[in-house]
């Protein structure tokens, strides 16, 4: 069973995609929702029966899902479900404005469903080695997307992308390698040895000058995927410059993927070498990135750019978390990183849609969103607020929990720096979007209204994160708590 | 075939020392087409090195997985590269950030500071640290300083490829490689990401009308 609904994860958006990029426009979307959706069942169902069951394996041991691992997983199935059902909007968009090549259709599909398989095998693989394969792949495939206006300005965000991303992920390697070699020197050479699961009860032998030099370079080669500073470059041209449902999975999943990977070699550290090194160093790079992310945020003049600087900082917010560890601040972490996913995706739907619709990406000449084009005004105005951590909405409670549990773990100092600049950088995201929803008109907007199921689109998943905020039914309290324990050295 | 393990070793050495050497060609050289046949060769050695220990060592997989680095590092990767050069009105790297000499002197440089944190870094590890590992580290410098260096995209790729070898040799001297499963993954992402680097770069021709990295400028703050 196990093995069955693995392999539909893998093999059904997969074989989709191959079709949808020889079928025709009309066939095209069919096909890949159709294969997505079998992806979307078979891994719900997966990640349900991990949280009833406990840990599940598959494969022959190359396949092991804990809590951790289904959680990450129904994070991006559910994220991408948000991109693709918002992929014919903006393809109608793009189609109507002559952007689109003959074929560009499904081939845009074909690499939106290999994308999100590629990040949705992440959490399902047993073996560090093969997790960086797969995340390289995410890379690799999601460079296609952000270029995939064939734009000036697109072609350079896309090869920054391509050749800062290849560079740092060669480092997450190269960390790799260090901790393979950390184990086969006391262990002896051993098929599992990159398996996590195998390394995690081994820790306490590894070599630990090893580890230690593994976890940094894990550190600079998932932390460039995860966009922190100083390795984040790429990150505001790549999540800016690409179509907006890419734009909502790279922010939404792709960089809570990429922290996945991170926290597999936290773990793995902490019981080798004790808490304080890896979780110093994790709490030094996420006040980094929150503080770095300020100023950008405050002097934005690019809608998508503000949105892709914000991500930069909730990052850096769940990094700082998971640095802190203790109960806590890692279920902050855990309810942040859906709330935050499912958040930001929508948002850059919104955004993605006004800035089609007035042709310009600048804050300026967005203004009288809010009267102009009113579903998405509206999704933007809730989505900032709750990006922006105020009450109610599952990132408030989160950012409580993170800052409390950082309070609680002995992190005082750091926790007090990070709500200083979380307040500050409420401020300047409200204040851009106060002007794009009710500030003075800017261009003249063209195209029709929003259809009402565009409004729904928007308006369930952000339903979802205020609601997250009030109320968290008892079945899903139980499987966060089960992500905490996992996140906390234990097994889920 | 088998060949014993001394044999292996002599042979290891010197696929070692003949990357380091081609590195430092490869971080002088302004010319691209040069740099893609050097790297070429370079990425070979690399295969080279892990067939001969596999065969001493009777590892089928590091046979194996050599001579698929030869056809893929070796080949094809240089054959999609050289396709995109023959479109490119420039072949010569102009204006580096670092003149020729500079460059020839920072890549000795890099070798003696490899050398030197190979021994210091790995003197407490329980890891018996291969010969090959100042070479590895030596090559994974050459391969950022070529990046950090050029402006064509073409050389950027090329640094990207030395920087992959240093982290192949790396592999090789800490543990005698990966699992196999894992160096097919290694090996068939790099072939995607040369085949979607030509793929940019003909968007560049094609939008930019050039390949320098010069023209990608436009996105601030």
């Amino acid at each position: 069973m196990t093995e069955l609904l693995a392999a539909l994860i893998v093999v059904a958006p997969t074989a989709a995609g191959a079709l949808a990029w020889f079928a025709d426009d009309r066939r095209a979307g069919r096909l890949a929702a159709l294969g997505f959706v079998t992806a979307l069942a078979a891994g719900l169902l997966l990640a349900a029966r991990v949280f009833v069951e406990g840990p599940l394996g598959a494969f022959g041991g190359l396949v092991v899902v804990d809590a951790l691992g289904a959680y990450v997983l129904a994070l991006v199935l559910v994220v991408a479900t948000v991109a693709l059902a918002g992929s014919p909007g903006h393809l109608a968009h793009e189609r109507a404005a002559g952007r689109l090549r003959p074929n560009d259709t499904g081939r845009y599909y074909a690499l939106l469903l290999w994308f999100a398989t590629a990040l949705a095998v992440v959490p399902l693989l047993d073996n560090l080695g093969l997790l960086w394969v797969g995340i390289e792949a995410t890379t690799i495939v999601s460079a296609l997307l952000v270029g995939f206006a064939r734009t000036p300005t697109a072609i350079e965000a896309a090869w920054k992308y391509l050749i800062l991303g290849s560079i740092g992920i060669g480092f997450a390697l190269l960390g790799t390698l260090l901790l393979y070699a950390s184990s086969v020197g006391g262990l002896g050479e051993m098929s599992d040895a990159l398996a996590w699961t195998r390394l995690t009860e081994l820790a306490p032998r590894l070599d630990p000058g090893l580890a230690r030099l593994a976890f940094i370079f894990a550190l600079a080669g998932y932390g460039t995927k995860a966009g922190l500073v100083p390795f984040h470059f790429w990150l505001p041209d790549a999540h800016s410059q690409a179509p907006s449902p890419i734009s909502s999975l790279l922010s939404g999943a792709a960089l809570a993927v990429a922290l996945y990977a991170l926290a597999r070699f936290h773990l793995i550290t902490v019981a080798t070498l004790g808490p304080a090194f890896s979780s110093t160093l994790l709490v030094v790079f996420g006040l980094l990135s929150l503080a770095t992310a300020l100023p950008f945020i405050v002097a934005q003049g690019d809608l998508k750019r503000l949105l892709a600087y914000s991500s930069i900082e909730h990052l850096g917010l769940a990094t700082l978390a998971l640095g802190f560890g203790g109960h806590l601040a890692l279920l902050g972490l855990t309810l942040h990183l859906f709330s935050h996913g499912l958040a930001k995706s929508t948002v850059f739907l919104a955004a993605g849609r006004l800035v089609a619709e007035r042709g310009s990406r600048r804050i300026g000449r967005l203004g009288g969103s809010l009267a102009r084009s009113p579903a998405d005004g509206r999704a933007l105005v809730v989505a900032a607020l709750a990006l922006s951590g105020l009450p109610p909405s599952g990132i408030f409670v989160a950012e409580i929990a993170i800052l409390l549990g950082g309070v609680q773990a002995g992190w005082g100092l750091a926790a007090g720096a990070a709500a200083a600049i979380l307040a500050l950088a409420v401020a300047g995201l409200l204040f851009h979007v106060i002007r794009v929803s009710v500030g003075p008109p800017g261009r003249p907007a063209e195209g029709p209204p929003a259809s009402h199921r565009w409004a729904l689109l928007l308006g369930v998943p952000l339903t979802v994160v205020v609601v997250a905020g009030l109320w968290t039914p008892s079945p899903l309290a139980a499987a966060l708590n089960q992500v905490v324990l996992v996140l906390g050295g234990g097994r889920g | 075939m088998t060949i014993d393990l001394r044999t292996a070793g002599q042979l290891v050495d010197a696929c070692a020392a003949a990357i380091v050497l081609l590195g430092v060609g490869l971080a002088a050289t302004r010319s691209i087409g040069r740099a893609i046949w050097l790297v070429a060769l370079q990425s070979a050695l690399t295969g080279v090195a892990a067939i001969s220990v596999g065969l001493a060592t009777g590892a089928g997989h590091l046979v194996i997985g050599g001579l698929l680095a030869v056809g893929a590092k070796g080949v094809v990767v240089p054959f999609v590269l050289g396709s995109i050069l023959r479109r490119s009105p420039v072949r010569q790297e102009r204006h580096p950030l670092l003149g020729r000499h500079a460059s020839l002197v920072a890549a000795v440089a890099i070798v003696f500071v490899a050398s030197a944190a190979a021994n210091g870094a790995f003197v407490g590890a329980s890891v018996a640290a291969g010969r090959g590992l100042p070479a590895a580290i030596a090559t994974v410098l050459t391969g950022l300083l070529i990046i950090m260096t050029r402006r064509k995209a073409l050389s950027l790729v090329v640094g990207l490829l030395v920087f992959e070898n240093g982290i192949a040799l790396t592999a090789f001297a800490l543990t005698y490689g990966m699992p196999f499963v894992v160096e097919l993954g290694v090996l068939f992402d790099l072939l995607i990401a040369v085949v979607v680097a030509w793929v940019y770069a003909r968007r560049m021709l094609d939008v930019l009308g050039s390949t320098s990295t010069d023209e990608l400028r436009s996105l601030r703050g």
